[in-house]
């Protein structure tokens, strides 16, 4: 069946009153449940499929389609107004979202983020729909060697995180890769610096060092100025207007980043985090104003924003035409499928085609329905900053800790979050950045796993990482993203 | 002569970096892979260590904006530290009283000590609030949070 | 004043709750009915084995009316499901919440990554089998087990062998123990663990060799012509389609099978009443004509075993799988 045909039937499926009813569905849960503490798409989904039991499967993922959508886009409203980023894709939404929500622009924060979501959704489908099949060949041949290539190249932007000095970044990374090194090693299965604590055998969740180190630090600011009635009274904080300026400002980062977060996405395991890391970084890189960044800049919001929605339908490349998740979340999607009782593989183009296309078709409704549902609430979401502070910082602190229990259901890691955030309070007292931290807390984990399988399948010979041709390239832009810099400012000073 | 900040802190990260590395040291061998769960934190540990001892002897003094910000009043890290205690004190008790009784508390009382003084918006919330959560959760979610001594 | 007075209430609700134990215990004829909604905890994200299992007995029961009371899935991933492990262990006393459990139960206390294991439980009863499968990319030069043990006989360096599990768990040790059937020296095997489905990958782009998975797993890519099964574990061939092509281990002359049970566990120490009715709710979804139906989808077989029949086939299965890990020095 031809591209055409097929999407027609699919938008047949999710055009029915059923289908629209069900996107619209989908979309307002999903994005309801991101916006809870600690819940973002892989529990949005997970919580949803009992409910799809007994359902049509493909009303069913189409379902499932909007909630994966609008989970994500919810998972934003915390990171920007209250610096809690309650998934990893958000991390760096807050950099320049919550600098900008508390200049007193929420909404307009809130409204970019919605936009840029839009188009990197919108843009990313098209691409998903016309080279899902060819792409996904490609993302086959990303190996061990290739996601320690990947990975690497992450990790060297650091040095474009920080503010100020290199060793304080460089420190604040090495230490965020040390964390993720607790607990069972994935290869080996050797319990690591667990001190025989079995609370400690799983690791330390991504929440607890996001939250405490972004969210709990911030409400020791917080208690600080907790006189400053600023923002309450401030009369516009909702206020969702984009000026001329702005949305010129949007343009570059949006059209750049729908296809770099797409791309990334498609990659498995890579996924929106990295592509919201990525996206926020190659920003600034090519910015004219650098120095904007991490103060509220238009662009290093709209960037990662673009990303992660991008990044989102770039997974379900693999998804659905390999059968293949590449992420935690597409993974709970696989099991979605497999509830409803489809095996998604390679065959699933033919085998239901309705399915295949329905999804497509559900994600371009699910995403303007997605900005026609959040851009009018805006305003009233953005009311939360005008609680008087001290509710407010009561409200925060229970947040974090009900979205570490509700991934954990364990009073340990709470403890663990109250240790994370006094580390975090600490270190930016002393101006050791944090996003270093957790961009090496997320990478390094998978960096260290595809460097262990690559050396195992090669018997220990270092070499497959530089005869890979695609591992080779991406190690030769990491040195030089790292080298050039310093070479330049060698050359300025001198 | 020890003096500036950073090489306080930099004998710190020594510290951590040297129990990292003892640690490392000591882990269990595996006999099936050439490259063992240690390489990678061997590293780590050594990198540290050398980025401490780079940061001792870091001759960048710090900024006007970066020293200002550490002058925190004697008062307010008494504040902060005692919020913290309350946050124990939460954690502890969670789920043996359970999420409502413990919400209800820690916000009132956090928001009271914080300098919230109309008692009855204080009470609506924190009534409203946690009942709001927990019915989402338990309810809607089927994510359990602990009920504790309430029969719901 | 006032802190006093609520540290005076706590205290008093405490000791309230403290007194208030054994409250689901069976009636003195030794009698038990639910009180509270079941929980079946899948101690693994959603769709994978322990999942589906869990979801066909809960839909099962709800459909034909089984148990009065409403039965609903959790999912607890983590620790290779040591964390719903611990979440049902911390249940004791409530007789409403269990897990489906399978070999792993029995690998990973062994490897010492859980301090919880099958003793610390209420075998309730089990249910199915499942079968693995050893999985090759559809252009490699095996075509069946004896081509690719042959190799591994003669060059094990050369040959990766990948699964989900982590090492000394479940896809690595089914392999192991066929492998050592078949003469293959096992301390030799390279085994990569690869989560999110980088596993089946790792095979396509020829990382890895061997893809160690169950039987369910693989039907799809087969039937694509991306991968081709080398044999599964089970006793006799599967039915159904494309599964029934899959050769077994025994018929291409190596002896040894691996089955992969799975049924369900409780907190520890149920008293009788509440095990007698468990275990005849089971009974009555594993004879039901829908749950039949399930087990042909799956290619799942029946092995329904009794609370007690269900104990001593873990204490041998503890015993062997014990052998296998001491023989390979990973267990603790």
């Amino acid at each position: 069946m031809g591209g055409l045909d097929g999407l027609l039937q699919g938008f047949q499926v999710a055009f029915s009153i059923e289908g629209l009813l069900f996107v619209f569905i989908g979309v307002f849960i999903g994005t309801f449940i991101g916006m809870m503490p600690g819940l973002g798409p892989i529990s949005a989904i997970a919580i949803m499929i009992p409910i799809t039991y007994g359902m049509e499967p493909s009303t069913a993922l189409v379902m499932m389609a909007g909630v994966y959508y609008g989970a994500v886009f919810g998972g934003s409203t915390s990171s920007i107004l209250l610096n809690a980023p309650g998934i990893s894709g958000t991390v760096a939404t807050a950099f320049d979202g919550y600098p900008m929500a508390q200049r007193g622009e929420a909404g307009k924060a809130l409204a970019i983020a919605a936009v840029s979501s839009f188009v990197g959704g919108t843009v990313s489908v098209v691409l998903l729909m016309l080279f899902a099949p060819a792409l996904a060949q490609v993302a086959v041949t990303f190996g061990p060697p290739e996601y320690f290539a990947l990975m690497f190249m992450g990790l060297t932007a650091i040095s474009s995180l920080s503010e100020g000095s290199t060793i304080k970044a460089l420190i604040s990374a090495t230490l965020g890769f040390m964390v993720v090194t607790i607990g069972i090693d994935g290869q080996t299965g050797t319990p690591r610096f667990t001190f025989n604590n079995p609370n400690l055998l799983e690791g330390i969740d991504f929440l607890v060092i996001a939250l405490g180190l972004f969210a709990l630090a911030e409400v020791c600011f917080l208690i600080i100025n907790r006189k400053d009635t600023s923002l309450t009274d401030k009369a516009n904080v909702g206020s969702t207007k984009l000026s001329k300026e702005d949305l010129k400002e949007m343009r570059g980062p949006m059209s750049r980043q729908s296809f770099l977060g797409f791309l990334l996405g498609v990659l498995p395991g890579a996924g929106a985090t990295i592509a919201s890391f990525i996206g926020y970084i190659t920003e600034k890189k090519i910015a004219k104003k650098p120095e904007e960044f991490g103060k509220g800049s238009v662009r290093g919001l709209s960037g990662p924003e673009t990303a992660n929605n991008a990044a989102t339908s770039g997974a379900f490349v693999p998804l659905l035409s390999l059968g293949i998740p590449g992420s935690g979340t597409t993974a709970v999607m696989l099991g979605a499928f497999l509830v409803m009782g489809i095996q998604p593989g390679p065959l699933l183009v033919q085998d239901h085609p309705d399915i295949f296309w329905g999804i497509i078709a559900s994600m371009y409704i699910g995403n303007i329905i997605l900005l026609v549902l959040n851009l009018p609430l805006i305003p009233y979401i953005s009311k939360l900053l005008k609680i008087p502070r001290p509710l407010l910082i009561s409200l925060v602190i229970i947040f974090s800790l009900i979205g570490v229990y509700s991934v954990s259901f364990n009073v340990f890691h709470l403890y663990v979050l109250l240790f994370f955030g006094v580390v975090g309070y600490l270190m930016r007292l002393t101006s050791f950045p944090a996003a270093p931290f957790i961009l090496a807390f997320i990478l390094g984990g998978m960096m260290e796993q595809s460097l262990r399988q690559a050396l195992t399948a090669s018997n220990g010979d270092y070499s497959v990482f530089v005869t890979e041709p695609i591992s080779l390239t991406l190690l030769i832009i990491s040195l030089l993203t790292f080298v050039v810099p310093m070479i330049k400012r060698r050359y300025s000073t001198v | 002569m020890i003096k500036t900040l950073h090489q306080k802190v930099s004998l710190i990260l020594i510290a951590i970096a040297a129990g990292y590395l003892y640690l490392s040291y000591n882990l269990k061998e595996y006999p099936y892979v050439p490259v063992d769960s240690d390489l990678v934190p061997k590293v780590l540990g050594y990198v540290l260590l050398v980025l401490a001892v780079a940061l001792f002897f870091d001759k960048s003094s710090e900024t006007e904006e970066e020293k200002e910000k550490r002058v925190v009043p004697k008062k307010e890290i008494l504040v902060m530290a005692a919020v913290g205690g309350m946050i124990f004190v939460y954690i502890f008790l969670f789920e043996i009283l359970g999420f409502l009784i413990t919400t209800f508390v820690f916000i009132l009382a956090c928001s009271a000590f914080l300098g919230y003084r109309k008692w009855m918006t204080s009470l609506i919330v924190s009534i409203v609030f946690p009942g709001a959560l927990y019915y989402v959760f338990n309810y809607l979610l089927q994510i359990r949070l602990p009920q504790g001594i309430l029969p719901f | 004043m006032k802190k006093l007075l609520s540290f005076g209430l706590i205290l008093f609700l405490s000791i309230l709750t403290a007194c208030s134990n054994d409250q689901y215990a069976s009636s003195d004829d030794g009698e038990w009915e639910p009180e509270q909604p079941i929980e079946l905890v899948a101690p693994a994200g959603a769709g994978g084995g322990w999942d589906t299992t869990a979801r066909s007995v809960s839909q099962v029961m709800e459909e034909e009316g089984i148990v009065d009371e409403d039965i609903g899935v959790v999912n607890k991933p983590g620790g290779g499901g040591a964390v719903g492990w611990a979440y049902v262990d911390r249940k004791q006393g409530n007789p409403h919440h269990m897990f489906i459990g399978s070999p792993p139960l029995v690998f990973i206390p062994l490897n010492g990554q859980s301090q919880l294991g099958y003793e610390d439980f209420t075998p309730l009863a089990n249910m199915i089998a499942d079968y693995a499968a050893f999985a090759v990319a559809d252009d490699a030069k095996w075509d069946d087990l004896n081509d690719l043990f042959d190799d591994m006989k003669e060059d094990p360096k050369d040959i990766t062998v990948v699964g989900t599990s982590s090492p000394g768990s479940m896809d690595h040790m089914q392999f192991v123990k066929i492998a050592k059937a078949a003469g293959v020296d096992i301390t030799k095997i390279k085994y990569v663990s690869s989560q999110d489905g980088g596993a089946l990958t790792q095979v396509l782009n020829g990382n890895a060799d061997v893809f160690s998975t169950g039987v369910a797993e693989t039907v799809e890519q087969v039937r694509a012509g991306k991968i081709k099964v080398l044999g599964i574990t089970a006793e006799e061939r599967l039915e159904g389609e494309v599964l029934s092509e899959f050769k077994t281990a025994k018929e291409q002359g190596i002896d040894a099978t691996f089955t992969n049970w799975r049924g369900f566990f409780g907190p520890k120490d149920m008293d009788e009443g509440q095990v007698k009715y468990y275990e005849e709710k089971f009974k009555e979804v594993s004879d039901s004509e829908s749950f039949k139906e399930i087990r042909d989808k799956y290619g799942w077989e029946e092995m329904y075993m009794t609370s007690e029949e269900y104990q001593e086939y873990l204490d041998e299965q503890n015993e062997e799988l014990r052998g296998l890990l001491d023989e390979m020095g990973l267990a603790e």
